[in-house]
């Protein structure tokens, strides 16, 4: 016994350096330590694979080119011709949840942090993007944005009780943005730490070392399918903030 | 090293000048491949929905196994996408009402009505998050690469 290690303890979040701006508690932690190692990989990858800006790509601009066009795509489709302007937010968010969250799959023993299994970062990331929408919102539409609000085509004796349900329905998209992504990469990296820990648990307990490779089977299956989760939370969140950003477009649906 | 230099440049254009009707033999067939596959593609890319997609995979060249792919990673992307959506409007309803009560001092009423409105608002957000790709505006399905082109331009 004893192997098994707290299953928490990965999420902790540990100061690097003491810093305070103004009283206000701002310590360079292992989290903000993250989030710099993934800007610093993104704008890496894509300064690097763009410098050659050939007609025919290179390897590394194809991957590029392969990120961009995708998100040029989702982007179109959810938003349509006008969305392009949101091109370069949903992209940045895109790539920025998908490296934190790939970046939270190398195992570094006692280091390995995923920004977004905090729901203070994602819940930061769905302020920012709800901000955006509303403010876009009430720029281009004036008062006419709170149309929304009002569905089109419904007798107004229902008003009272539609009106309330599309507030509350609106008021939860930050909320249910926020907490999918930090709930899946929370439970995610919560089930695998488990699931390892059983290995050296059952290692140790003399007989049962012969089921141990059982628990590292099921480990191997589940980093395939965290990693998969990482790409489509980072897909999902990119293609939920165009579908909002969508509402600030176009107006009353 | 150096004695094989001079000849790299004669090897190559001597290769180049005698293969060139074979080159371009080659390149048109694959342009012919790439026509066929095409016009394999459109039909099924036209059926739309995760099981069209899904149907369309096997058999499938390249262009056409790329774009079902992505197809079924969209459809697992809504999947996910539901599962917070109905209790995500059921919280917000529940908040919402708790507080009411505590600022009115009404109790129980206001947080069962804003119970059964979150709960309505949840069940919206699914049946929204069902649609959203149908009923979205403007929805140009056409080969994304040569739109690409239109843009950058």
């Amino acid at each position: 016994m004893g192997f098994l290690a707290g299953p928490i303890e990965q999420f902790e979040i540990k100061r690097l350096a003491e810093f305070t701006l103004f009283g206000i508690d701002a310590h360079f932690t292992n989290s903000a330590a993250y989030m710099l190692v993934a800007i610093a990989i993104i704008s890496a990858f894509m300064i690097l694979s763009m410098r050659g800006r050939s007609l025919v790509p290179t390897r590394l601009q194809s991957m590029a080119e392969v990120f961009y066009e995708f998100m040029a795509t989702t982007v179109r489709e959810n938003i349509g011709p006008h969305g392009v302007q949101f091109l370069p937010l949903v992209f940045s968010l895109f790539m920025f949840v998908l490296v934190v969250n790939l970046l939270g799959m190398f195992p570094i023993p006692g280091i390995t942090f995923t920004v977004t299994s905090h729901i203070a970062v994602t819940a930061a990331l769905a302020v920012l993007v709800m901000a955006i929408v509303i403010g876009y919102g009430i720029y281009k539409h004036g008062l006419g944005f709170f149309g929304i609000f009002v569905p089109s085509g419904v007798p107004a004796v229902l008003m009272p009780l539609l009106v309330p349900i599309e507030i509350i329905s609106f008021i939860s998209r930050p909320i249910s943005l926020s907490v999918r992504l930090f709930a899946n990469m929370l439970a995610g990296h919560i089930a695998l730490k488990i699931f390892a820990g059983f290995v050296g648990v059952l290692l140790g307990g003399g007989i049962w070392a012969i089921l141990s490779p059982l628990p590292l089977l099921l480990t191997v299956v589940l980093t395939a399918l965290e990693i998969l989760v990482a790409v489509l939370q980072a897909y999902v969140f990119a293609v939920l903030t165009c579908v909002y950003l969508s509402d600030a477009v176009h107006g009353s649906h | 090293m150096s004695d094989d230099k001079p000849d790299a440049p004669d090897e190559r254009g001597r290769i180049s000048e005698a293969e060139r009707d074979a080159f371009r033999s080659r390149s048109s067939q694959l342009g012919d491949r790439l026509r066929s596959a095409r016009g394999e593609q459109e039909p099924k890319v036209a059926q739309k929905g995760p099981f069209g997609s899904a149907t369309a995979q096997p058999g499938a060249t390249g262009t056409s196994s790329d774009s079902s792919t992505a197809a079924r990673g969209a459809a697992i992307g809504k999947a996910l996408r539901v599962s917070t959506e109905l209790i995500g409007g059921i919280v917000v309803g529940c908040v919402i009402g708790w507080l009411l009560d505590e600022w009115l001092g009404t109790r129980p009423w206001l947080f069962i009505l804003f119970f059964m409105l979150g709960s309505a608002a949840g069940m919206l957000n699914v049946i929204r998050a069902g649609m959203s790709t149908k009923t979205g505006p403007a929805n140009p399905s056409a080969g994304p690469s040569v739109r690409d082109d239109d843009d950058d331009a």
